[in-house]
């Protein structure tokens, strides 16, 4: 049985795209048969993180529409056997998707594979409730700061309200937490909220922390998921996470401050 | 042809109903009283105020001192809809048709089944009673956007209430963990209850439609256990120990 899994945050920006790739790339790094669909229609961006912007040539919206089949939309990835994306329409809006096509390609889907993964777009609109709608489990994305904090409450409470098995009665969606941006130095001189802050509020497991690494940009301008960059600290905090979404245990690493050597003090040794 | 079946049937047909109405039972003549009145209410619970309609009660008031335009005018005002007038004098009933409204003799018995929001506050022994039935317990974090409300006696929540989110209860307000969003206790105008929690940091506190903001809540008494109170109409905070 396939595990829906939809990667959402309410605020824009904080790091849904970015993490639904890497969490996409890294299941399948493992072994798992892994798609990752983009419901961000009009404001697509999970194929260029992807690196697979040249090759779209159907989308999620004309499947649902019945104007291309679902193999002829997805596209395999270039580094990995076990991946594909499935991308989102530019040219149309959110309204193009409906909840009984996005349910059909989600069954069509949940045949062939282990993982399917949604990336959510911003906001607690149309968009945002079909891609959790069907979801078995939801990784929240939040960044230190308040406004995301609030933002990512108000989707927890939309997760256990306006979904399949909320209305359904089912055993509710599983809700982990993901921690992106973290700066343990500016967490330290108080300017960004704390990991324990941050868990008390919204009160659910972590299931990771991304620090603020320069290896991320660097992976979405490349279109390389920053998961194959294991030299680079973000791109093994998200091999945690993914081990911790398969059911490892590993401790969090990443969120306590590092004291600076002499040596890299006086040459000023980068951040990966 | 259209499916006009009734067009040859009667015009209308007179039926009996029994509507829900909110009578507005005056204590005062005074249109300034009530209008400030009015206008806390309008804050507590803007729900309510769509044009609700009302039946002025005129029954307790020396009618001689009534301006029923001026009061009709005050309510419109504030989205309240006057429908009717209920007892007082002939020229009070002659100066309500004359606004085009109807007129219901006095009640008989003086029965103290109030209805809803806009209802004097109980007598303290109705208090204990209704505070005693039909609550509500909630249990688990109510996020942001979440409303929990009990139409009818108290609330409590079992865990955080944050920031956004918003409870409210006819009675009294229990929550058992960090208040970080809106309590409104006393929603329908008891005055008697108040709000319990274990770490304050709400956005705002209402009893009775007397509010507080965060700004105004002394910072001494942030993140501690309290219990909120209306004191002489004020809104007082005070450490649970």
């Amino acid at each position: 049985m396939a595990r829906i899994i939809v990667v959402t945050s309410g605020k824009g920006g904080v790091g849904k795209t970015t993490s639904a790739a890497a969490i996409a790339t890294g299941l399948a790094l493992r072994g798992n048969k892994t798609v990752v669909i983009d419901f961000d229609v009009g404001l697509r961006n999970l194929d260029l993180i992807m690196g697979c912007e040249r090759r779209v040539v159907y989308d999620l919206v004309n499947v649902i529409q019945g104007e291309a089949g679902l193999n002829q939309a997805l596209i395999r990835d270039k580094r990995s056997d076990h991946l594909y994306i499935l991308p989102a329409s530019q040219t149309r809006d959110k309204d193009a998707l409906t909840l009984e096509g996005v349910e059909q390609v989600l069954e069509k889907l949940a045949e062939d594979f282990d993982y399917i993964v949604c990336d959510s777009p911003a906001g607690i609109e149309r968009g945002a409730q079909l891609a959790m709608y069907f979801a078995d489990e939801a990784i929240v994305v939040t960044n230190p700061e308040v406004s995301s904090v609030r933002d990512s409450d108000r989707i927890l409470g939309l997760l256990a309200s306006k979904t399949r098995r909320a209305e359904q009665a089912q055993d509710p969606v599983v809700e982990r937490l993901l921690i992106t941006r973290y700066d343990p130095n500016r967490v330290d001189s108080g300017d960004m909220l704390n990991l324990e802050d941050i868990q008390e509020i919204l009160a659910i497991k972590l299931i990771g922390l991304i620090p603020e690494s320069e290896a991320v940009l660097r992976a979405s301008n490349s279109g390389v998921p920053v998961t194959h960059d294991q030299d680079s600290d973000a791109g093994q905090a998200y091999s945690d996470t993914v081990a911790r979404l398969l059911g490892d245990e590993k401790p969090l690493r990443f969120h306590q401050l590092q004291k600076k050597s002499f040596l890299s003090r006086i040459f000023g040794g980068g951040r990966r | 042809m259209s499916l006009k079946v009734d067009q040859t049937a009667t015009a209308f047909t007179f039926k009996g109903g029994m509507l829900p109405m909110t009578v507005m039972e005056l204590n005062s003549s005074d249109p300034e009283r009530i209008s400030a009145q009015l206008a806390g209410k309008l804050s507590q619970s803007p729900a309510f105020f769509q044009h609700t309609p009302v039946v002025l009660s005129v029954e307790k008031l020396d009618d001689t001192s009534l301006a029923l335009e001026r009061l009709c005018a005050v309510c419109r005002s504030h989205k309240l809809l006057p429908v009717a007038v209920r007892g007082g004098s002939e020229g009070i009933k002659q100066s309500a048709w004359a606004l085009g409204l109807g007129w219901f003799p006095p009640q008989e018995s003086r029965e103290s089944r109030t209805l809803a929001s806009v209802a004097p506050p109980p007598q303290p022994a109705a208090v204990v009673e209704a505070s005693g039935s039909g609550g509500r317990i909630f249990r688990g974090t109510v996020r942001s956007g979440q409303q929990i409300s009990a139409a009818e006696g108290d609330l409590v929540v079992v865990g955080a209430v944050n920031a956004g989110a918003e409870v409210l209860a006819a009675g009294s307000v229990h929550v058992y963990g960090p208040l970080r969003g809106r309590a409104l206790a006393g929603i329908h105008g008891d005055r008697e209850c108040g709000i319990f929690c274990h770490e304050l940091h709400a956005e705002l506190l209402s009893v009775a439609g007397n509010y507080k903001r965060l700004e105004d809540i002394d910072p001494s008494l942030l993140n501690t256990t309290v219990q909120v109170r209306l004191r002489d109409d004020q809104l007082s905070i005070e450490a649970l120990v």
